[in-house]
């Protein structure tokens, strides 16, 4: 390639010519081409198939892994190369869309920092290796002739689903032992447990298209929720005429309540009483009177408007009138969130905001029972914060022998009392999977470099399945990139047939595997393709659906005993604050934080990149003399981090809010030695019911350090619109909607 | 569906230059091979050593194959690309009689050993440019119904007689407008003219 | 636009305010409408800007000092006057604005550019040619929208560290240090699609082609594609809000949504907004 300094005139020269003549000069850079012959290589296939076309892209579906909302995706895929992935408009999940989140998934593929050997412990360092090598350390403690088993084996996973973990269930079995530990240190168990037990579905539909009026409390549906870009499809049906209305309660708003068309800020832990106060006002109304036993009736009559409010923190007339919009708009949809459920009364909270929903009479209309998937061994496992406890008390007492990771990062996600990395230590074999070194696989013996989810094989089943059930396929969009990483499903083949050749010695490799699976499935789609017609299509689809089957929520169970007390939690002189971390649609629990396009991505609340920050009412800074880029100490009775200070003022005043995802002390060079943990601040705080780990409800003490540095952000100096009308906003009753196409 | 061989090796960073020499290779008149010097842009490139030394004047003048039977991509997409290997391979285990030259036994070396042949590119645009073969073709070929080697002649000079091919024209930026701002005549037979497109976002990327 | 004609008719290449029927008989005039009722603020637009336009990411340190490369950013906004008390709850949520070149009609920033590294495509398009810019940033600094980016590095050489830079678009130049750049419509897709449709013998057909914001954008608050199609649904939306390309303010219902940003500049923007809507009883 030609530089400036080869062409001879450099730019700087080229300036002067500019100011004799600009034509002439143009005519100079309209001239000769640096054409060359016989520099590059230029290669064709061997033997592609008929579609391949140079030049031309092929497109191939394939399930995004990113979050456990498994978006059908495309890969575009050039000359080999996976390049940009899109929505698969087959999927009734991401509808043809896709966050971006899911498009970061090729920095996973070509991420500079993937590992690409496997790497074996040498006393304190792990040395890069052979799969050889590798295998023989794990086969020792695993192979033919282990006799490991039951809880002396531990496969530590995060969410997993579809043939993954069925593959992991086999193995396990294998090995006598169903010992399969899944941790998610963002789990939404306890909001799950309560719907589970209310209306006998963990994750029922939540039709936010058909809803006039949803209050959220803290669910953060179009970011970090459940399942954000099919949320996000509905909600733009929700917003067209007539157009519903949304209303976000929660103490740090989200990107949700960035768009509500109202929005309290609420004492943190206090979202099911304020949900009660609503209760208790709803049924003065002749028409949900009826809805709910005397008994409950009379639980409610504690939550009168004042004492509410006081508990709170939101002015009591608040209730009437939302309990007026509840009367007039309906259907309505009441969400719980992770704000409400992240607490100590999180089970209590979560059940009183669920008890609306039946008040309101919305099961039924807007909460509708999901589709039973027909293979229920592949629904997702529910992962919890309570797994990392049990796992911990597994390697405490010194039972377990093998301890195989992957998907998880609990040395990263832990809180500081749990103390994990001391017990796992002990254990004599820990395997972990990876694409990445993480600070999990930094503290095992072995460490297997894995296909990325653009290289790889699978199947997955989401956790929220709004439109039947629909099953996702992964498959590879390109050859693997680095030739000494391996699918995980072929490690555990590898090993399990050895163990056990009968049941496995035929099966190649992991796409055998799910090959065989996907058409043996086949009489439940009534297909009448052959076999290998059946597979072709699927992949071609990316996905298998199962068409929504209506069933009725039967019953719903109501406990009086399960209603939050409408008690104030007493204040603490030493830890003034309210600690609500924020989740981050994109980092989420700091899994994404190697990827770059994420890190430079501004938070979409503060535009804030590539760093951590302490988020502060500005009305609390004010009185505190705290200036934005004001370097902070934020100190819990667990830890204290430092980090600077941004004025926010949709956050409750005395609440202080980081974002997850940052603080990593191993996870590439976009992740390492950026921004602070604050899973480390989390105090030993549990949901009293489900044992879930309250992730909003520390309290910290902050102080100033005295250092002041710029923050990294991208907004202007001005957060206001100066009257430029940049961005108009219009009152709902004078917009006709409906008039326009 | 699995992604067999994938063996296509492309100019990955597309890392544009602003170029403003003068003289990045200097213009001769008239080609070696007789090409005429109708536009004053021949210039004639290097002779690139291939691998292979393939013959297209035994292809293309001796036994008359269409340009675009092996070079079928140039109709379909914007790069003509390489022929797939498979291609030779089709036509060439049908003629034992020629399979001891040392030409063909070189190409199933490649065969047998599934790799793909590395040729050398001869016509090697810059890598912010976007020329599109599919259009040229579809528009003087198709359209137009001008015999194939004159179309494809018009930049890559008469490959019939040439072994392997050898760049004969400038391939710069003038030379392009110089044919673009030329009456072209509709199609076979609607005589009225059109010229190429002159926008700077046609051609650049 | 070749030299001759760039000389011959220097002054048509200045800005000029667009006429009533200018693109009627035209093939393409691209253009955009983008809904702020239905975009939440989510970044799936700009993250697959980065993934399509070959958009380096600049690090922390450049990106303080103002070198973030984003064609295309959400700005948020908490209020719409110049001040707010310090106690302001944004009970109305954040304003969200998704912020590109706007490829005006009378672009600012092509009248100051001197070599004519920017100027006016026959299908409506602000171009950025740049080969021929030298980096004088007089465009970026006349530009009201702000959406024009420098390159003040030669990000080849360290934003795609191996093998990242197998993810670059090769439909897409990566552009060397001392170039302008700014969003393009995703002129790559628009020139593809219109090439096949040509080969067709057609024009190409509405939805066939759309930039990456809009075909990722979860909400579909972006709807792109050719004015000069009044079948086509961005024509129908302008048609529909009342908002006429060759005029600088608008004479429109005032129950209906779509306005232009700094429509009184007289830049006549290909961007149509929409406003958002927010239930104030609520």
């Amino acid at each position: 390639m030609a530089t400036e300094k080869k062409m001879g005139v450099d730019r700087r020269d080229f300036l002067k010519v500019l100011g004799i003549s600009g034509a002439a000069a143009t005519l100079a850079g309209c001239g000769n081409t640096s054409i060359e012959s016989g520099a590059e290589k230029v290669q064709a296939y061997v033997q592609p198939e008929d579609f391949v076309v140079p030049g031309n892209s092929v497109f191939y579906a394939s399930t995004c892994t990113q979050c456990p909302s498994h978006c059908g995706v495309m890969g575009r895929v050039r000359e080999g190369r996976v390049l940009k992935l899109e929505g698969n408009p087959n999927s009734t999940i991401s509808k043809g869309k896709i966050c971006g989140l899911g498009q970061a998934s090729v920095q996973i593929q070509y991420n500079p920092d993937r590992l690409t050997t496997p790497m074996v412990r040498n006393g304190d360092s792990l040395v890069p290796a052979t799969w050889d090598q590798a295998m023989t350390v794990i086969k020792q403690g695993l192979g033919k002739d282990s006799v490991i088993s039951g809880e002396e084996i531990v496969f530590l996973t995060g969410t997993t689903s579809g043939h993954q973990k069925v593959l992991i269930n086999n193995f396990l079995n294998n090995f006598n032992s169903n010992n399969h530990i899944a941790y998610d240190a963002l789990s939404n168990h306890v909001g799950e447990t309560v719907r589970e037990n209310v209306y006998g579905y963990s994750n029922p539909v939540q039709k936010i298209k058909d809803a006039k009026l949803i209050i959220s409390f803290g669910n953060d549906f179009l970011g970090s929720g459940l399942s954000p870009v099919y949320m996000a499809t509905q909600y733009a049906h929700f917003r067209k005429a007539p157009r519903g209305t949304l209303v976000q309660i929660e103490p740090r708003m989200t990107l949700t309540g960035g768009n509500a068309d109202r929005w309290y800020p609420i004492r943190p832990g206090t979202e099911g009483i304020f949900a009660l106060g609503l209760a208790n006002a709803l049924v003065q109304h002749p028409e949900y009177d009826k809805a709910i036993p005397d008994e409950v009736k009379q639980a409610l009559q504690a939550y009168d408007k004042r004492t509410v409010g006081e508990i709170t923190g939101i002015n009591p007339d608040a209730i009437t009138h939302l309990v007026g919009m509840m009367w007039e708009r309906t259907p309505t949809l009441i969400l719980s969130g992770a704000t409400a459920e992240g607490q100590k009364q999180g089970y209590q909270n979560a059940y009183a905001i669920e008890l609306l929903n039946v008040i309101l009479g919305n099961v039924g209309k807007t909460i509708t029972a999901p589709t039973e998937n027909p293979f229920p061994q592949m629904n997702p496992t529910n992962a919890t914060y309570q797994a990392l406890v049990n796992l911990n008390e597994q390697l405490s007492a010194k039972k377990v022998k093998a301890c195989l990771i992957m998907g998880v990062n609990p040395i990263y996600t832990e809180p500081t009392f749990v103390g994990i990395a001391k017990n796992l230590k002990q254990v004599p074999l820990k395997v972990a999977m990876v694409t990445q070194l993480d600070e999990t696989a930094e503290l095992c013996d072995v460490v297997l470099p894995l296909l990325s989810p653009v290289e790889d094989f699978g199947t997955y089943v989401a956790e929220y399945q709004p439109e039947g059930v629909e099953i996702g396929i992964q498959q590879p969009l390109m050859e693997k990139l680095h030739p000494h990483t391996k699918s995980f499903g072929d490690v555990l083949l590898t090993l399990l047939k050895e163990r056990d050749p009968k049941n496995y010695s035929h099966y190649p490799d992991y796409y055998s595997y799910i090959r065989e699976a996907v058409i043996k499935s086949k009489p439940v789609f009534k297909s009448s393709m052959t076999d290998d017609d059946f597979w072709d299509s699927t992949l071609m689809n990316g996905v298998l659906h199962i068409p929504v089957k209506e069933s009725e929520i039967k019953e719903v169970k109501i406990n009086i005993a399960d209603l939050p007390k409408a008690e104030k939690a007493p204040a603490d002189v030493n830890y003034p604050f309210y600690f609500v971390p924020s989740i981050k649609a994109d980092l989420r629990d700091g899994r994404h934080a190697n990827l770059p396009w994420l890190q430079e991505s501004p938070d979409p609340m503060t535009t804030v990149v590539w760093d951590s920050w302490v988020e502060i009412n500005p009305k609390t800074a004010e009185e505190m003399q705290i200036r934005e880029g004001d370097v902070l100490e934020v100190q819990s009775s667990m830890g204290s981090v430092t980090a600077q200070a941004y004025l926010f003022p949709g956050i409750q005043p005395n609440t202080v809010s980081i974002p997850f995802g940052q603080g990593h002390t191993s996870y590439g060079r976009y992740a390492t030695n950026r921004g602070v943990n604050p899973f480390k601040l989390i105090n030993p705080i549990t949901d009293e019911k489900t044992g879930e780990l309250a992730l909003f409800a520390t309290k910290v003490q902050i102080k100033k350090t005295g250092d002041n540095k710029k923050i990294v952000k991208d907004e202007g100096p001005t957060t206001l619109q100066q009257g430029r009308k940049l961005v108009v906003t219009m009152a709902a009753d004078k917009a006709e909607l409906s008039k326009e196409v | 569906m699995i992604i067999r061989k994938i063996l296509f090796v492309f100019s990955l960073l597309a890392l544009i230059v602003a170029s403003f020499s003068i003289n990045a290779e200097p213009f001769k008149a008239g080609g070696a091979l007789g090409t005429q010097t109708i536009d004053g842009y021949n210039a004639l490139g290097p002779q690139v050593e291939q691998p292979i030394e393939f013959p297209h004047y035994i292809h293309a003048k001796i036994m008359k194959i269409n340009c675009m039977y092996c070079h079928t991509y140039a109709r379909r997409s914007a790069v003509s690309g390489i022929p797939r290997l498979d291609k030779c391979i089709g036509c060439h285990k049908m003629i034992p009689e020629v399979r001891d030259r040392p030409r063909i036994k070189k190409l199933f070396w490649y065969w047998d050993n599934h790799l793909s042949i590395p040729w050398k590119k001869v016509h090697d645009l810059p890598d912010f440019v976007r020329f599109n073969h599919e259009r040229h073709i579809q528009r003087f070929y198709f359209q137009d119904k001008r015999p194939v080697r004159e179309v494809c002649g018009y930049c890559h000079g008469d490959v019939a007689n040439m072994t392997t091919a050898r760049r004969v024209k400038a391939i710069s930026m003038g030379w392009c407008i110089d044919c673009h701002k030329k009456d072209h005549q509709i199609s076979a037979v609607n005589l009225k003219t059109t010229n190429g497109p002159h926008d700077c976002w046609m051609c650049h990327k | 636009m070749s030299l001759n004609n760039l000389i011959k008719n220097w002054t048509s290449f200045r800005a000029r305010r667009p006429y009533l029927d200018q693109y009627k008989n035209a093939d393409y005039k691209w253009a955009m409408v983008i809904d702020l009722d239905a975009c939440t603020g989510c970044n799936a637009c700009t993250t697959a800007c980065y993934a399509e336009n070959n958009l380096p990411v600049v690090g922390k340190e450049r990106f303080e000092k103002g070198h973030a490369m984003h064609w295309m950013r959400i700005e948020r906004y908490w209020g719409e006057g110049e001040s707010v008390p310090v106690d302001m709850v944004p009970d109305k949520g954040a304003q969200f604005l998704p912020m590109m070149c706007q490829q005006c009609e009378a672009a600012p920033c092509e009248v100051v550019c001197p070599v004519g590294a920017t100027h006016h495509s026959a299908d409506g398009l602000n171009t950025q040619v740049y080969n021929r810019c030298v980096g004088s940033r007089y465009c970026s600094a006349n530009c009201p929208y702000k959406v024009r980016y420098f390159n003040w590095w030669q990000y080849a050489d360290f934003a795609w560290p191996n093998p990242l830079e197998l993810q670059l678009n090769p439909d897409v130049s990566v552009r060397s240090k001392g170039v302008m750049e700014k969003c393009t419509f995703c002129v790559q897709r628009l020139r593809e699609s219109m090439d096949h449709a040509k080969t067709d013998g057609r024009l190409v057909r509405d939805g066939e082609v759309t930039t990456a914001c809009a075909q990722a954008c979860p909400t579909s608050a972006i709807t792109f594609g050719n004015l000069a199609n009044p079948q086509s649904q961005v024509a129908k939306v302008w048609k529909n809000q009342q908002i006429a390309l060759e005029k600088d303010e608008q004479k429109k219902d005032e129950n209906m949504r779509g306005y232009r940003i700094f429509e009184e500049f007289r830049t006549y923007p290909s961007v149509v907004y929409l406003e958002r809507v927010r239930d104030l009883e609520a």
